[in-house]
């Protein structure tokens, strides 16, 4: 019983270390959006600014932060949409009836391997002839290439690791295909269908190069908005930093009101049976 | 698996029906002009003329010693930065996989490196980085270690790059594989217990083996978007001092648009698809292998 | 002239259509504080010109690709746009920019005013007008006045150089100064002990700007870019090579990172008072002059780049990157009216946008260096007269930039060679070697004929300037 003990002192300390050294820049981020000119760059480094008014916070969503933040949304939450509802429909397909083999599987995941380097010039001129530049459709369908790939094949794997037996059984009784998809598989696989969701919305949420060149002055993502305060001879760091934060707000929020399904204990009521 | 039956087929059809639709009619215009490109002299500095070299891009890539310079950092990124996420982020997914009390909150502080847009770490990562006032080095003198050269030395610049994507990513694997540990049904590790086997043995028994899908995507995914790194690189070091820390992706964002050399960058992402395809199918070669035997 | 009927036409049915209404023109510029002037002037320049302005801020990053992918594709999305000069020939070559010359007979844009290398190197192309000027960037000699007078430091220097301490004017002065004021934590600094080490200078070390710190050197020895007979590469020259030593001489008195700085590393480790001089670009006299962000409020002298002495006289050459000149898209909807907003910015009100500290603007007109007055954020007028003397020293002296397509490449791969030479990799004659291999192949690329041209042209016209 001792020993037990030990291990899991030992286990929590080592948790606490390694949070305390994920947090650690990011606190680094959230007092540097406090700071003032000339407490950036100085010795000894500043860790708590002199004042902790808002200032930047205010100037930065002056700035486009606010619109960016609002164009992000619409983007990547419509994205992540389109990435989950088709994604694990086509996930479940994959894994339970193995249609078109592993090459086709293959030739899905293939598309996100893509170097965006090479498909934004081709992709620039592909919306324009469709004249959807500057438009949120442009972008979301553009995610899209990289998110349905990753749903794809990140459903896939959970749908993989569920025993079939579950939902044969729920064939047997009585249920169509869709109401073995909807009814059993997909319950069971929540917490991956969220994480999925969850990494589809930060990917879009962070993406730069498309958002840059796709964009113009209609749709300005958050991301291409942060890096306009980094000027040539004038690097607005506060600003940066209460922009991010501001723009990880939503995600943060989503990650707490999903973590329900995100982390559940350890029984899967359901599984039994 | 054998043949599908009828009805099967329509179903599996009609579920995969709107992912190739979307993926087919969104990518194929940039894959086939871009391959097109890639076998194209255009440097569109002057007018912008298009000619048609062939293999002649292809070629070029093999005599330019910057480029294989790119790759070298680039795998350094894939061996040691997503290798490092893929062990850290086991091990704190299998800790975190246990009830304790204010679990779901420890997990959602684990998110938030990966939560903050890349833009945005490499400046706080820039700033935590510098020599003279970053806090990294000032924490390090006050324990009596010397300054560390983080961005200003060829021979370390490359690793504090890997060290940052390291803090960024980490959370990736935890909470994948999180997910996939918790989707393993409960009854599986009770039964293993009662055959009296030894936690390291459910481990590699029966948690590993049942994970496996779950890791092998996770790996493969992260594989996929480091070899995408780029905004870290651009705002941390430029890939210098020089060429130290260029990555593929960094030197093929200079040949594509900053030089405009776009016949040439196109064909620079070909091969690194070309690559990244290779290493994919080996990978899901290999852990399918295993899987069988 | 067929572009020119067309737009007349487009203009007429415009004006004939839509009589009344204001046209909307949109400006494209890197985001941040340099685009303020577009938003202070919107209402004056609606009420003069009937203009609307549309305002879009890119990242400085990526302002180049931006402009560039929407001319290629040639969308029309902007009408006035702020390029970085040395993108002006390549925009101008493709046809992408409106020729401003009718205009300017019409409207005189006081090109008179400028200082020859904004006025000659960056507005023109092919003796044509493309672009009127809007920040004067050019490289300065920033120091430690304070030091430099320091009595303790004076006899000392003199002890062991055997000449009097002084603003450094030539390379060899500039390194003797840099060895002199390198201290190790510990050391006294004018009667201080040093709680941390000081530095003598320090460069900008990122490779996509640092060939303009070797360029000051290279540039005051005579080098150039090309033999422009032969096309030969003339970096990997006597001149080139004795640049670089000299390059690596003053690396042994940086910060250790050094090969890291950008423009903010650079601009700290001096603001913060532990370096003694640094060559930078004139905004950093402004902020050393803000209690905020500088520790040496005060105590900052402004000269000219060191060179070297040729007949008893200095012969210096200031490098000028970046840079902005506001330029007029040919798919312009009213390229006329465009050409009225930029006069108006560039004539009219520019001395108030380059002495607020609201922008980060800088003089670029005589009449911007005769006005000590208006630059605020100065304590006093004594502190601003000292810096626009020393930036206007280096304006007239502005040595430009390589203004050719290809021209990032070509600086790109200078950058890496020269890091290469300063790290130790590469000695300094093999790295520009490789560099002018680089080159070479670089002009193979882009047509070495077209490229002899255009560079022929433009060294016409430096020479006409007097600085070549």
């Amino acid at each position: 019983m001792k020993r037990k003990d030990g291990v899991t002192v030992a286990i929590f300390v080592g948790i606490f270390v390694l949070l305390a050294v994920a947090l650690a820049p990011f606190v680094w981020n959230v007092m540097t959006s406090f700071k003032d000119k000339g407490e950036y760059f100085t010795y000894p480094p500043v860790f708590i600014p002199s004042s902790f008014d808002l200032e930047h916070y205010v100037q930065g969503l002056r700035l486009g932060g606010a619109k960016g933040i609002k164009d992000s949304f619409i983007i990547a939450s419509l994205t992540t949409l389109l990435a989950i509802a088709f994604g694990s429909l086509a996930a479940y397909a994959l894994s339970r009836f193995r249609i078109g083999g592993e090459n086709f599987a293959f030739w899905i995941l293939s598309v996100r391997m893509m170097p965006p380097i090479a498909s934004v010039l081709p992709l620039f001129l592909f919306f324009r002839f469709l004249r959807w530049l500057d438009t949120y459709q442009a972008l979301i369908l553009t995610y899209a290439l990289v998110n349905l790939p990753f749903a794809v094949w990140m459903m896939k794997g959970f749908f993989d690791e569920l025993p079939v037996e579950l939902e044969e059984a729920a064939l047997i009784d009585g249920c169509g295909r869709l109401g073995a998809f909807s009814r059993v598989a997909l319950p069971l696989v929540a917490p991956g269908l969220v994480a999925t969701a969850l990494f589809c919305f930060m990917f879009s949420w962070n993406e730069f190069l498309f958002a840059l060149i796709l964009g113009r002055s209609k749709v300005i993502p958050i991301t291409v908005n942060i890096a306009g305060l980094i000027g040539g001879h004038e690097i607005l760091w506060a600003e940066i930093s209460a922009v991010s934060i501001v723009a990880s707000i939503p995600i943060i929020v989503m990650a707490i009101l999903l973590q329900r399904y995100l982390v559940r204990g350890l029984t899967l009521g359901a599984v039994k049976g | 698996m054998g043949g599908l039956r009828r009805r099967d087929f329509w179903v599996a059809f009609f579920f995969v029906l709107p992912v190739v639709a979307i993926l087919l009619s969104i990518s194929i215009f940039p894959m086939v002009y871009s391959f097109y490109l890639s076998l194209c002299k255009w440097d569109i500095g002057m007018g912008g003329q298009r000619v048609f070299i062939g293999a002649g891009n292809y070629l070029r890539l093999f005599s330019d010693a910057r480029f294989f310079n790119s790759l070298k950092n680039t795998g350094r990124v894939l061996l040691f930065g997503v290798g490092t996420q893929f062990l850290l982020g086991l091990a704190l997914a299998l800790l975190l996989n246990r009830s304790f009390r204010g679990r779901s909150l420890v997990v959602t502080l684990f998110l938030l490196p990966m939560m903050i847009s890349p833009v945005v770490v490499g400046c706080i990562w820039k700033i935590i980085y510098h020599y003279q006032y970053g806090p990294l080095n000032y924490l390090l003198n006050r324990l009596g270690f010397r300054s560390v050269n983080w961005l200003g030395s060829g021979n370390v610049s490359p690793y504090s790059i890997v060290l940052a994507d390291i803090w960024e990513w980490t959370p990736f694997m935890v909470i994948t594989l999180l997910a996939g540990l918790q989707a393993i049904p409960d009854d599986l590790y009770e039964a293993a217990r009662v055959d009296g086997a030894s936690r390291w043995q459910v481990f590699t028994g029966v948690v590993f083996p049942l994970l496996r899908p779950v890791v092998i995507i996770a790996i493969l995914i992260r594989v996929m978007d480091a070899f995408k790194i780029f905004d870290l690189v651009v705002l941390l070091t430029m890939g210098g001092p020089g060429q130290a820390s260029e990555s593929v992706a960094f030197y093929n964002y200079l040949t594509g648009f900053k030089y405009f050399s776009m016949g040439y960058a196109s064909a620079m992402s070909y091969f690194q698809l070309a690559v990244i395809v290779a290493i994919a199918n080996v990978f899901l070669r290999s852990w399918r292998g295993r899987e069988v035997a | 002239m067929r572009k020119f009927l067309l737009s007349l036409c487009i203009l007429f049915v415009l004006s004939g259509v839509v009589y009344g209404a204001p046209v909307k023109l949109v400006v494209v510029g890197d985001a941040g504080h340099n685009l303020k002037p577009f938003e202070w002037y919107a209402q004056a320049i609606k009420e003069k010109f009937d203009v609307e302005l549309e305002v879009i801020g890119v990242p400085f990053g990526e302002l180049y690709e931006k402009e560039k992918v929407e001319l290629i594709a040639g969308t029309g999305a902007f009408d006035i746009m702020i390029v970085f000069p040395k993108f002006l020939a390549e925009f101008a070559a493709n046809g992408w920019l409106y020729p401003l010359d009718e205009f300017a007979a019409e409207l005189d844009p006081k090109l008179d005013d400028v200082t020859p290398g904004y006025r000659d190197f960056y507005c023109k192309y092919g003796g044509k007008l493309y672009a009127l000027p809007y920040d004067g960037d050019v490289l300065n000699l920033y120091y430690r006045k304070d030091l430099l007078e320091n009595e303790e430091e004076r006899k000392a220097f003199k002890e062991k150089y055997g000449y009097d301490l002084k603003v450094p004017e030539t390379w060899e002065e500039y390194l003797d100064v840099a060895a002199f004021f390198t201290r190790k934590a510990g050391e006294k600094l004018a009667g201080e002990v040093l709680q941390r080490d000081f530095y003598g200078t320090a460069y900008y070390g990122q490779k996509d700007q640092i060939f303009a710190w070797w360029g000051n050197i290279f540039a005051s020895l005579g080098g150039v870019y090309f033999d422009e007979e032969t096309m030969e590469p003339a970096i990997n020259s006597e001149a080139g090579v004795k640049a670089l030593e000299i390059m690596k001489e003053i690396h042994k008195y940086c910060p250790p990172d050094v090969l890291a700085y950008g423009y903010e590393e650079l601009k700290d480790v001096f603001l913060e008072g532990d370096c003694f001089m640094v060559i930078q670009w004139p905004c950093v006299g402004k902020k050393g002059a803000d209690p905020a962000q500088s520790k040496i409020v005060g105590k900052i002298g402004v000269s000219h780049v060191p060179g070297v002495k040729k007949d008893g006289e200095i012969y210096y050459r200031a490098m000028m990157p970046c840079g902005r000149v506001l330029a007029v898209a040919a798919q312009s909807k009213d390229p006329k009216r465009a050409y009225q907003v930029i006069h108006y910015l560039s004539v009219v009100t520019s001395l108030d946008d380059v002495s607020t500290p609201e922008t980060g603007l800088d003089p670029y007109r005589y009449s911007h260096f005769a006005h000590p007055e208006a630059y605020e954020m100065f304590a006093n007028v004594e502190d601003a007269k000292i810096y626009l003397a020393g930036v206007q020293k280096n304006m007239e002296k502005g040595y430009p930039e390589m203004v050719l397509p290809g021209t990032v490449e070509y600086e790109e791969t200078l950058g890496v060679a020269i890091t290469k030479a300063l790290s130790g990799e590469m000695d300094p004659k093999s790295a520009l070697d490789e560099a002018a291999q680089a080159w070479r192949e670089i002009l193979e690329r882009f047509g070495k004929e077209q490229q002899k041209a255009l560079y022929q042209e433009l060294v016409k016209g430096w020479r006409a300037a007097g600085l070549w």
